[in-house]
């Protein structure tokens, strides 16, 4: 049994479900008045139907043709995905607080050690330049409105 | 004469410095981020899209359209050279450009790409020349049912091509159509899925979804991998291909070229399903199918031609219907929107300047990506040599400003991040993005026009089956829809290809 294939199915039904049930709520009205509610149902009801397709079709074969979850999950580093998505998340709720600038210096100094560890005034040097270079082509080359944050500019 | 005409009223906008100027900045910045693996011209045409706000539309849409067929130059160069593809169009060249390189034969590759990529695209240029005015005689019939019919069908053909399974590549289809439906309804100004957060109000938008899914995506995956890139030929000698080169190449050219051409224009088709279709139609004709994946250089040629001839075709369905084709096209129909010029039958008359523009922009573009790809080769194979670690968080930190400075908005960023993981999974699960991603486009313009077209039915379906346009479209999407379930047609282009990369 390829488990990852059985739960990625069940997952598409159960976000159908709640798309046909938000569909209903918001009125689904008529074929000859069709209100706000009727795309998202009709589309809900596509990706359920679609998912059960595929779960039976899978049941029925044992996802043969599949990888199976060793060859998808295996030999992954979650610790640095996890690690570099947080800080991502870290860093757009902080981005407006802290600016472009110090934000931005403290990601890529992040950034910069996750992949492979190297010394620190290399990978600060490399932060600092990074950072104005996008600061001078966007900011002033491009005219972006980036926050300024606590520094000010 | 009339052609001739608007074909020098083009030239006369394209050669006007500024426009020349971006005309030059698109096909750069589009080798550039075909050339670089995890930055394509998705990612690219959506960060510069802010950056276009400032100009002329002519100016902007020049630009983001040379990124576009500029990257489909660029990506064969990393493809022949590190077998890894700059972008998703130049898959099918790692498989035999990268076998030439390891034969001392990466010169050739490269030339007969590049001039193979130069002769389809300026063939293509034609081709858009001339079809392009009847189309928008033949548009002006179109109501509400034929465009919702046209958009299925066109979603159909994506998810036929594309994916070895049609029922994950409809159920991301059905996806995008779900994630396209949140923010206000466009006819009862209702909020849909949008929990009182106001940034959702306009919608998810593409920036950020396209960002996420195809940028951040690939950046995980590369964190992952941990694969070691390396340019198999530092010394690229030998450009210019040899008569016998060109005597196996000109019919995969020629071939290629037109395939990608009508690829391109059918809503649904694109750069990426054209190379994959003409490699496979070139293994089938060829006297010695054994050479590919050997290093065959019709191999190299007839998806290069190809890819080129499908990016120019691909302006077809935007500028004369008004639907986007594919993502790229959807992005340059997010540009015309917010510059106030609404593609479609009316572009033409409305905006001459514009199309007229584009189209010569294109082959001035084509003679720049020439000139760009032969001669500073060496250049471009200096690039590749730039770590992975470097370049990952240079293309992360793009990807979050490009989201940021569309709206100004965290919450775009936190969107892009959210479906860079979703992203991710899906490829992880081998789930298509691009039938996601055209579906969410398409989803707000089929909703309108499939509830207009029951209004005006009195919600009667027969509508859609009684109008000769409509009505044809929607049996070639049926027929494509039970294709898969005959056993002789599992054998599709699109099919094989996935059967080729997992082996």
């Amino acid at each position: 049994m390829k488990k990852t294939f059985l739960i990625n199915d069940i997952l598409w039904m159960t976000l159908a479900l709640f798309v046909c049930i938000g569909g209903l709520k918001l009125g689904f009205g008529t074929f000859h008045q069709p209100h706000a509610g009727f795309m998202p149902f009709l589309s809900g009801l596509l990706l359920g139907l679609l998912a059960l397709v595929d779960l039976i079709y899978g049941l029925l074969n044992q996802w043969k043709t599949e990888k199976s979850d060793k060859e998808i999950w295996s030999e992954i580093g979650w610790g640095k995905i996890i690690i570099t998505l947080a800080v991502l998340f870290i860093y757009t709720a902080l981005f407006s607080v802290l600016g472009f600038i110090i934000g931005t210096i403290l990601l890529l100094l992040f950034l910069f050690r996750v992949m492979e560890p190297r010394p620190w005034w290399v990978v600060l040097t490399a932060s600092l330049i990074t950072t104005g270079l996008f600061y001078v082509g966007f900011k002033i080359g491009l005219d972006s409105q980036l926050p300024r944050g606590i520094l000010g500019f | 004469m009339d052609l001739i005409h608007y074909l020098l009223l083009g030239f006369s906008v394209v050669l006007e410095p500024l426009n020349l100027f971006y005309c030059f900045t698109g096909v750069l910045i589009g080798t550039l981020v075909g050339v670089l693996p995890g930055l394509g011209p998705v990612a690219a045409m959506s960060l510069l899209l802010p950056a276009t706000f400032h100009t002329t539309p002519v100016a902007s849409i020049i630009m983001l359209a040379g990124i576009y067929y500029g990257a489909m130059y660029g990506g064969s160069t990393t493809s022949i050279l590190v077998n890894i593809p700059g972008e998703a169009a130049s898959v099918m060249t790692c498989l035999d450009g990268y076998q030439m390189a390891r034969q001392g034969r990466a010169g050739p590759a490269l030339g007969i790409s590049a001039f193979g990529s130069f002769i389809a695209g300026t063939i293509g240029i034609i081709g858009m020349m001339l079809i392009s005015p009847p189309l928008v005689n033949f548009a002006l019939k179109f109501g509400p049912p034929e465009y919702f019919s046209l958009m299925v069908l066109g979603l159909m053909i994506l998810t036929f091509l594309t994916s070895a399974s049609m029922v994950r590549a409809l159920m991301m289809a059905a996806f995008g159509l779900i994630v396209g439906t949140i923010g206000l309804d466009n006819i009862s100004g209702l909020a849909r899925f949008t929990y009182n957060i106001p940034e959702l109000l306009d919608g998810v938008g593409l920036v950020p979804v396209v960002m996420g899914l195809f940028g951040i995506s690939e950046v995980l995956l590369n964190i992952e991998r941990k694969t070691k890139r390396e340019v198999f030929t530092t010394k690229v000698k030998g450009l210019l291909p040899t008569l016998e080169d060109w005597a196996r190449s000109g019919w995969a050219i020629l071939r290629g070229t037109v395939i990608g051409f009508f690829l391109g224009i059918l809503p649904g088709g694109g750069a990426v399903i054209a190379s994959f279709v003409s490699y496979a139609i070139e293994k089938r004709v060829a006297k010695h199918p054994e050479d590919f994946g050997k290093g065959a250089i019709e191999g190299v040629a007839a998806p290069e031609a190809a890819n080129n001839s499908a990016a120019q075709g691909a302006f077809i369905p935007l500028l004369t219907l008004g639907i986007p084709s594919n993502v790229v096209m959807a992005l340059l129909l997010g540009a015309l929107i917010i510059h106030g010029v609404t593609p479609g039958p009316l572009l033409l008359s409305q905006h001459p300047q514009l199309f007229w523009g584009v189209v010569a922009s294109m082959y001035i573009g084509n003679a720049m990506l020439l000139a760009l790809n032969l001669p500073l080769i060496g250049m471009w194979v200096q690039l590749l040599k730039v770590p992975y670690v470097i370049l990952f968080p240079i293309i992360i930190l793009f990807c979050l400003i490009g989201s940021y400075s569309i709206n100004n908005s965290t919450t775009d960023v936190a969107i892009m991040l959210i479906f860079g993981v979703i992203g991710y999974l899906m490829k992880k699960l081998s789930l298509e993005a691009a039938p996601m991603v055209l579906a969410f486009v398409l989803g707000p313009m089929m909703e309108t026009a499939l509830r207009q077209a029951l209004i005006k039915s009195r919600g009667s379906f027969s509508i859609f089956f009684t109008r000769p346009i409509s009505a044809t479209c929607l049996i070639i999407a049926l027929a494509l829809m039970v294709m898969p379930l005959l056993p002789w047609f599992r054998r599709r282009p699109g099919l094989a290809l996935e059967q080729k990369e997992t082996t």
